[in-house]
């Protein structure tokens, strides 16, 4: 049966996204594995599904500074992909790069941006190439989008675009561990609804 | 200001003589304060979406439409009179600039939704601070009628 909102997927279904998570993040940590040249690894993906607010709150505040990578998917899978990069995140991608370390975001210059852009497209692309083999589904990508901006903001645009459809949102996706340390930068996925039972359906995990 | 009201996504709250009313965050979506000075009321909507197409219209305050209609009758039967009741808005940003595609479009649809709707309930719009690429945080106070607006890497405005 299709859903038609988000809490009515079944375990069975939510584990299969969680499994999605894991291996895009896991390819995402690859990547930037080998573009920092450190040892990358990944927490425990999750999947969530979570009311406006909550979800705020949970990605640590709304008035809280981040950079974002916005890409949106096309073709056989409609939806938004994000990366969040904190400012540790930040730093560890500009020390391994460019030999670089900020304050704050407002040092960041042209080069510095062009280089979280990729990184945060590399990891996003990885993670998508993923998921389109596994499903056998053709998913097309838009040339990256990128803001420093307070998160909440930033977190709200996969809710509005998505936001007729449900009160609540979908992300699949997780943190990376560097040299054992935590760093927060979130990959998340939010695809629409009929992408996301067009998935589950290919994956052979919905019930007809 | 000590008792601050904090107004989620799709939420509104409303104060009457002191109060500072705040909003974390709009991007696309759009803060309305609406004041009537005689009373001191003030309320703030945060919208996300122009129109409220929803069959089941479980949560009105998502929506331009819904969200500013249902808010004026709520100030009214407080005692509020529509020909007293003002408007100031801020947010309608758009976040990201992506391709040729319709994402980013929002923020700008919300403005135009919530001016037209502002006019339809004859609420004459004071002050607005709408569009651009920036955050905005709300602050209103309900006492004064002024609100605040922080962005990051901008001045705060008064408006």
């Amino acid at each position: 049966m299709a859903i038609k909102n988000y809490d009515e997927l079944t375990s069975m279904e939510l584990d299969t996204l969680r499994e999605i998570g894991s291996m895009g993040t896991g390819n995402a940590a690859t990547a930037l594995s080998q573009m920092l040249g450190r040892e990358v690894r990944i927490t425990l993906p999750e999947v969530r599904i979570m009311g406006y607010n909550e979800a705020i709150e949970w990605i640590g505040g709304p008035e809280e500074i981040t950079a974002g990578v916005l890409v949106k998917m096309g073709g056989q899978i409609n939806g938004i992909m994000l990366s969040c990069q904190q400012l540790e995140f930040v730093n560890l991608v500009l020390d391994s790069v460019l030999q670089q370390h900020i304050e704050d975001y407002s040092q960041l210059a042209e080069l510095e941006n062009s280089c979280l852009i990729e990184v945060g497209n590399i990891m996003i692309s990885t993670f998508i190439n993923a998921l389109s083999g596994l499903a056998g589904m053709d998913v097309t990508l838009t040339v990256p989008a990128f803001t420093v901006d307070m998160q909440g903001a930033i977190l709200a645009v996969p809710m509005a675009e998505y936001g007729g459809q449900s009160d609540y949102i979908m992300t699949i996706g997780g943190n990376f561990v560097c040299d054992n340390k935590q760093v927060p930068c979130r990959l998340l996925m939010s695809p629409d609804l009929r992408s996301l039972n067009a998935l589950l359906r290919k994956l052979g995990v919905s019930d007809e | 200001m000590s008792d601050k009201l904090v107004i989620g996504i799709a939420d509104m709250k409303m104060a009457r003589g002191e109060g500072m009313l705040v909003t974390y965050a709009l991007g696309s979506c759009i803060g309305i304060c609406l004041h009537d000075p005689a009373l001191k009321l003030g309320a703030l909507v945060h919208i996300m979406l122009p129109l409220n197409m929803e069959a089941g219209r479980k949560n009105p305050m998502k929506y331009g439409d819904t969200g500013i209609r249902e808010t004026l009758k709520q100030m009214e039967a407080k005692g509020a009179s529509r020909s007293r009741i003002t408007a100031k808005i801020a947010g309608g940003a758009k976040m990201f600039e992506v391709g040729s595609n319709s994402l980013g479009n929002i923020g700008q649809r919300n403005i135009e939704s919530v001016h037209m709707n502002l006019k339809k309930e004859g609420i004459r719009l004071l002050k607005e601070d709408v569009g651009g690429g920036v955050a905005r945080t709300l602050l209103f106070d309900v006492n004064s009628g002024l609100a605040c607006i922080r962005s990051y890497g901008r001045k705060e405005l008064i408006i």
